[in-house]
């Protein structure tokens, strides 16, 4: 007996340092990818300056010192969004590291911390309402100023010194990293400001397509029949008709605020991920495990939502990655057009102040914001790419 | 085939009614509608001159009738078949029949709506159609070599560049191609707008070399269009040769191509006329799908190179905030994209014999 013995293989490292759940091979089969890591270094880079940026770039300093007295005026105008991102980020921040609750209760927690914050930052958080962006210039030029802690760039998003002429239009230099627009506003820092739109429109439009295409798509391929042809013939209408027509169509009856164009983008872009759903459902609702929970008479909501949907969901994360990025090409492109969001920096909005009338081409003004789309787009794909190899490998090719 | 194709055509008829109905919806849920849009933009501050506006375009539109009654009034007027003479409000007439779709007037130019659509449409068209063929010829190439030297360094990168061409945005390729390349401060090689020369009408048809080298006008069309061409096509470009390259490599090692080897068949003419043939299904459904990407396309286009096609002619609409000019480029758009759905289902009926109505899961 000892001689026919097969020694046990001992576990290699490799092999014991893979994950046991399938969400932590996934992930970690993703970041295996080159391309995956660099996507997300970028988004995470991008989420640190959207939260950062009050500090990161600020024409107001961030301390001063003038006659003995110290202040800190960038704290003074934070506005109601910073405040509830740092919060955000910070609960974030909280909860990433503990393993034993689960992502979903997680996830829970930090949309209920936004819930609650929104409403008191809005309360409490009262920013000046007009900014003398030139006070702490004039000051510094006075020589009243003893000492001053600076943003690392010493400019705000819409600090614009359109009466200088020497700041107007600028080419990229030691003082303007990345140059200065039409109105004298530093292009760097608009840049910084953008990453909020560019991120939340990603998110949140993102979001309300899952959210629509989960449910049509489920019950299309739960229920088939005539609702199945019914829904069919929605996707029909939604993917027949060219997105970006709808989408000005919309935004010339509906306006153009911020939220209205996470709504419209969402409302729109849905299609794909109900398709998914609805071939998954079809696929799913003869197994055994379905039968078993009708014949337990669990409600439809149940059977849909909890015994269904986690069986589905791996596409809906690959479409998402896709969706996000192409819902940032369509604000970028509303923003580019002249729709988009008002009175915000965008990086489709600085792009189109690039090509001026009479045939100028600012060429700092279009490279680079259009070099932040294209990077975050890029980032996303790649993502969604990885995501697909890694959860599907029967998908990739 | 034939059923399939009687079938699809049927299905044409809701998706058609629907596609009225959301392009209706979403005019008619605005806030206000379209008669604060256009009682806003039409009146001044005089409050008779305001009201007396108002109870025109109530009239014309029945906006004091219920939304369903003021639908099928506006598709009545819409559509090429319905009761003629419908005149202003709820029809008069019974007589049913084909007649010309009225899309309502500009309140800008007091022009009819169709016939800036019918001057503007053409160009939207002639860049979609020369943009699809050159698309598709190039990717079929660039795909069937990847495929064949699959691994090797071109399909890497290839495939590399491909996924990073298809991540560049539209709007940022249009920038920089009449940026650096229809500027005289950079290369000014190509036209910066337009579709002709201002002296279009002065030129030959054909380039003529009497007296110097004049281009003439197909060559000077043909100019301008090289950086809208452009613009329009890398994205899908690079998407469909991905999807030349999984298809050819997936038919390579198909059961038929090994039994064509094995009889004795040469290798070009196993690529070309046994491989090639049936990678082109998923192409054929692709093309389908990027004709409303494409047209989505011609108002980024249209608008960066100043071409006055179907495109730009709704963006504008939306800055001139005129209402049944945005409902009608939009309209017309969706009926563009349907038309190419259908064509593709019924060419792939054609060319996948295996296609029918039984294996159609809708």
């Amino acid at each position: 007996m000892t001689a026919g013995a097969v020694p046990i293989p001992a576990r290699t490292d490799t092999e014991s340092a893979l994950p046991a759940s399938f969400w932590g091979r996934a992930i970690h089969d993703t970041l295996q990818d080159f391309g995956a890591r660099l996507g997300l270094v970028w988004i995470i880079l991008l989420v640190a300056v959207a939260v950062l940026v009050p500090m990161l770039a600020n024409t107001e300093p961030l301390a001063v010192k003038i006659g003995g007295h110290w202040s800190f005026p960038a704290a003074r105008h934070l506005t109601p969004t910073d405040v509830t991102l740092f919060i955000l980020a910070a609960a974030t921040l909280a909860v990433l590291p503990v393993r034993r609750v689960s992502v979903a209760r997680r996830l829970l927690f930090l949309l209920v911390v936004l819930a609650v914050s929104i409403p008191l930052t809005i309360l409490f958080v009262k920013p000046p309402i007009t900014v003398d962006w030139q006070q702490y210039r004039d000051l510094q030029r006075a020589g009243k100023i003893q000492f001053k802690v600076m943003a690392p760039l010493p400019y705000s998003a819409n600090d614009y010194q359109r009466d200088d002429p020497d700041q107007v239009l600028q080419p990229p230099s030691r003082v303007h990293w990345l140059g200065t627009e039409a109105n004298g506003g530093d292009v760097l820092s608009r840049m910084m400001y953008a990453t909020r739109i560019a991120l939340s429109i990603g998110l949140v439009s993102t979001s309300i397509a899952v959210v629509i295409g989960v449910v049509v798509g489920g019950l299309m391929g739960y229920f088939v029949g005539r609702i199945d042809i019914f829904g069919m013939r929605l996707i029909e209408i939604f993917e027949a008709i060219p997105t970006l027509f709808l989408l000005i169509t919309f935004v010339a009856f509906y306006g153009r605020s911020l939220i209205m164009i996470m709504v419209i983008i969402g409302v729109t872009g849905w299609t794909g991920e109900a398709r998914f759903i609805r071939a998954e459902f079809l696929r799913l609702r003869k197994q055994d495990f379905v039968h078993a929970a009708v014949a337990a008479g669990l409600p439809l909501r149940s059977i849909l939502f909890r015994h269904l949907l986690p069986n589905g969901i791996t596409p809906i994360l690959v479409m998402s990655s896709f969706g996000i990025a192409s819902a940032i090409l369509y604000e970028s492109t509303l923003s580019f057009l002249g729709l988009g969001p008002v009175d915000v920096p965008s990086w489709g909005q600085m792009l189109n102040q690039s090509l001026g009338v009479g045939g100028t081409f600012v060429w700092w003004i279009a490279v680079y914001p259009g070099l932040a789309i294209f990077l975050t787009v890029f980032a996303y794909n790649l993502l969604g790419e990885a995501l697909r190899d890694a959860l599907d490998p029967k998908l990739s090719k | 085939m034939g059923t399939y194709i009687a079938r699809r055509l049927l299905l044409i008829i809701p998706t058609l009614i629907g596609m009225t109905v959301v392009t209706f919806a979403v005019m008619a849920f605005a806030p206000g509608g379209m008669r604060s849009v256009i009682v806003n933009r039409e009146s001044g501050l005089d409050p008779r001159a305001r009201q007396a506006i108002e109870k025109f375009y109530t009239k014309k539109y029945g906006l004091d009738k219920p939304l369903t009654v003021q639908y099928l009034v506006w598709l009545n007027k819409v559509s090429p078949l319905g009761v003629k003479d419908a005149g202003v409000g709820w029809p008069s007439s019974r007589r049913f029949g084909f007649k010309s779709p009225d899309l309502g007037e500009s309140i800008i130019s007091h022009r009819p709506v169709l016939a800036m659509i019918e001057e503007s449409l053409p160009v939207t068209l002639l860049l979609n159609v020369i943009t699809i063929p050159i698309m598709i010829g190039v990717s079929l190439w660039t795909g069937l070599k990847a495929a064949q030297h699959r691994g090797g360094i071109g399909d890497v990168v290839g495939g590399s560049v491909f996924l990073g061409l298809w991540s560049i945005p539209q709007i940022w390729a249009g920038v920089l191609l009449v940026g650096y390349l229809a500027n005289k401060n950079f290369i000014h090689w190509f036209p910066a707008a337009g579709l002709h020369d201002l002296r279009d009408d002065e030129m030959n048809f054909l380039p003529t070399l009497a007296d110097g080298f004049h281009r003439g006008w197909l060559l000077d069309t043909g100019w301008h269009l090289v950086l809208p061409v452009v613009c329009l096509m890398y994205a899908g470009f690079a998407f469909s040769s991905k999807l030349t390259r999984a298809a050819t490599l997936e038919n390579m090692a198909a059961d038929f191509v090994r039994t064509a080897r094995a009889k004795g068949v040469g290798e070009r003419q196993v690529l070309w006329r046994h491989v090639l043939r049936n990678s082109l299904l998923p192409l054929i459904t692709y093309t389908a799908t990027i004709v409303p990407g494409l047209i989505s396309g011609a108002i980024i286009v249209e608008s960066i190179f100043g071409i006055p096609g179907m495109g730009k002619l709704g963006v504008d609409a939306v800055f001139d905030k005129d209402p049944e000019m945005v409902l009608s480029t939009t309209l017309v758009a969706s009926i563009l994209g349907l038309i190419s759905y259908l064509g593709a289902d019924i060419a792939y009926a054609m060319a996948d014999p295996r296609v029918s109505f039984e294996s159609e899961a809708t």
